[in-house]
């Protein structure tokens, strides 16, 4: 797959929980290379709209093509075997993933990610910030095309939210790979999004380039923290 | 990926995370091997002989004839001895030895005991002294008393019997009777009659017939006389065994105390390690948040659950096979054919198994699933071990423990191992695919697009 091409076409996606519409009638597009960033309040529908383009959920409406892409996972909590080391981990969700040589594989993680002084430690005794790498590490075995992040920097202080940016920047350059992550964080939107997509009660209420939420305000946060609580009000984007 | 390899590299894991619980293991091994050995231990304590004091006031020397036969002291001890160790001791030494808990009972047999016996004046009297400390002991040991003496009353009844029985044929038929050191010769009911019949006939022949038809009552009177003692004999022998007990010895072999108790020890301690274990390790891919990687696609819920079921089965396995040994090294039970207790142990481990994971896959955490699989397999444990109502024997049938313990104990008691436990097996088998189809289901309907 070339730079730019389409990676993920989803039209109308909706999950509806009994009488909950969780998501209703939401259009997402990824290509290669994009970081599209899903900006939303609590109970929006971002971890929703996530889960079901992660295949871990199911949309109960709407259609949903990957066309042969593979997918990385990260969700919001760690999921990885907290007795196992962080090697051992690896490995195995290599092997799971139907990476060739999972021995290889871990090892070309650990030194990407810079994690070989907790190569054997458990990852029960790591840092909240070296386990997030390590989620991310666990998602990135099986070589994917796209990585879908649910508000990966949420438990992180700031020097660690920037290493990990950094981090996926450098993935991003270096392997092509799309990013889609969950943010409540205007700020971060606008920094790491190539495009920008905000949920409110589980409709996109707005889609498009993180200049255009607050026009003639690239470098304004406030204005552009405004007009997204504006979009949360109801109201129109500044 | 297979779901075949992705089940052996989750087991591959399952058992490294195991191998690094050491508390978990302590609780899941320990634990049944503490309370199996405990079970057979006391059940084998149990079936030991107590200790008793016997105190022995009585000329050792006495005896007493009854019937046929000839009675002393010894033949008493002799009756007790097979079912209490007897240390005959002095009155005071017997005390000391039940006040230090050395015999759980004293025992005296009072003089004159043979005395009374001879006489038949008045009963002769045993008497049994428990130590108070050992309520349970001391009742066990009043049965084993009471059971002893009720025997001996049996036997002396018996011989009692004989004696009147014997009477009664000499008044019947005559012979020689002892009387003060003197045989006399005593003629008997059936001779006496032949005697008044032979004076009628001569009497007839002398024409007095109406002096021989006086004698007709007397010839009546013996004849009835003589039938009805005959009918004394099938009385005094009813008297002396009312109620006769025939004790039938069981084509299958032994069926001791101590092997059903630790067939039941045995089903208590693993079936509940299984169970634990399939909820646990279930569960723990929920708790750990790997179930959000493993449902993508990385492995089927049908694999899943297989994995946790076999993982289970080969733990139940060790587990069962190390309890076995321990048992058979340290108590004299009679393990039978090790051959068939892998089989055994590996489907009643896949039962216990899947069960758990039934739970463990309807529960939301894994503490939930943990405390779930107690209070609901403690009491159905009970239930498969003691199914004593029809309500109780149908639920049985519907867990694995109540199959396990029918096949553990047939392992355990029955040397030639009879169909049944093919049965059994089977039995366990269907438990385990229809508790682990129903895991899947539970764990699509909680997780949906796990399956």
């Amino acid at each position: 797959m070339t730079s730019g091409a389409t990676l993920l076409t989803a039209t109308g996606l909706g999950r509806r929980y009994g009488e909950f519409d969780a998501l209703d009638g939401v259009d997402v597009t990824l290509a290669r290379g994009d970081a599209l960033a899903l900006l939303g309040p609590n109970g929006a529908g971002k971890t929703t709209l996530l889960t079901m383009l992660a295949g871990v959920d199911r949309p109960t409406s709407g259609t949903l093509d990957w066309g042969g892409a593979s997918v990385g996972w990260v969700p919001h909590r760690p999921a990885l075997y907290s007795r196992l080391t962080t090697r051992e981990n690896l490995v195995l969700f290599a092997d799971l993933e139907g990476a060739g040589d999972p021995a290889a594989r871990a090892d070309e993680l650990i030194e990407h990610a810079d994690l070989g002084e907790y190569a054997d430690r458990r990852a029960a005794r790591l840092s909240t910030g070296t386990l997030q790498r390590l989620n991310l590490c666990v998602a990135l075995a099986g070589r994917p095309d796209a990585l879908l992040l649910d508000e990966p920097t949420s438990t992180l202080s700031a020097d660690q939210r920037i290493r990990l940016w950094d981090w996926l920047e450098g993935l991003r350059d270096e392997l092509d790979v799309a990013l889609l992550f969950s943010t409540q964080s205007v700020d971060e939107a606008r920094r790491q999004a190539t495009s920008l997509m905000v949920l409110v009660g589980g409709r996109a209420a707005f889609s498009g380039a993180p200049a255009e939420l607050a026009p003639g305000a690239e470098r304004d946060a406030e204005t552009a923290e405004q007009a997204f609580l504006d979009l949360v009000d109801g109201g129109a984007p500044a | 990926m297979s779901s075949l390899r992705a089940a052996l590299l989750l087991g591959r894991k399952d058992a490294r995370v195991l191998w690094r619980s050491p508390a978990l293991i302590a609780l899941l091994v320990g634990y049944p091997v503490v309370i199996a050995l405990l079970v057979a231990l006391v059940l084998q304590a149990d079936e030991r002989r107590p200790a008793v004091a016997l105190v022995n006031l009585e000329d050792t020397e006495a005896t007493v004839r009854v019937g046929d036969e000839r009675l002393s002291i010894e033949d008493y001890t002799d009756r007790l001895e097979e079912e209490v160790d007897l240390l005959e001791l002095d009155p005071e030494a017997a005390r000391k030895a039940l006040d230090e808990g050395r015999v759980v009972a004293v025992l005296t047999l009072p003089d004159g005991f043979i005395a009374d016996l001879r006489s038949g004046l008045r009963p002769p009297k045993i008497i049994l002294e428990t130590d108070p400390r050992q309520p349970i002991s001391g009742e066990a040991i009043q049965r084993r008393v009471e059971s002893v003496v009720f025997q001996l009353n049996q036997g002396l009844a018996q011989g009692y019997v004989s004696n009147v029985l014997a009477l009664v044929d000499l008044v019947v038929n005559g012979g020689e009777l002892g009387v003060f050191g003197r045989s006399v010769e005593a003629i008997g009911l059936r001779r006496a009659r032949d005697l008044v019949v032979d004076v009628q006939e001569e009497l007839r022949a002398d024409g007095q017939a109406a002096r021989a038809d006086r004698l007709d009552p007397i010839v009546t009177f013996i004849d009835g006389a003589a039938a009805n003692l005959d009918l004394a004999r099938p009385a005094a022998s009813a008297i002396s065994t009312p109620i006769e007990l025939e004790v039938i010895e069981g084509d299958a072999g032994r069926n001791p105390l101590s092997s059903f108790g630790f067939a039941g020890a045995l089903v208590a301690s693993l079936g509940l390690a299984g169970a634990l274990i399939g909820a646990t390790t279930l569960s723990s891919e929920r708790a750990e948040n790997a179930l959000v990687r493993l449902r993508r696609g990385l492995v089927t819920g049908p694999a899943l659950v297989g994995e946790k079921i076999v993982f289970t089965a080969l733990a139940c396995l060790a587990i069962g096979l190390l309890l076995l040994v321990l048992v058979a090294l340290v108590t004299a039970l009679t393990i039978g054919r090790w051959g068939l207790w892998l089989p055994v142990l590996l489907v009643a481990g896949a039962a216990f198994g899947s069960f758990g994971a039934l739970v463990g896959a309807a529960a939301r955490d894994a503490r939930t699933a943990l405390l779930a699989t107690v209070m609901i397999a403690m009491p159905l444990v009970a239930v498969g071990l003691v199914p004593n109502s029809p309500v109780a024997s149908t639920a049985a049938a519907f867990v694995p423990f109540g199959p396990a313990f029918e096949a553990f104990q047939t392992l355990l008691v029955d040397p030639q191992v009879s169909g049944d436990l093919g049965w059994d097996v089977a039995h366990l088998a269907g438990l385990a695919l229809a508790f682990g189809a129903a895991a899947v289901i539970a764990l699509r309907l909680r997780d949906p697009a796990a399956g």
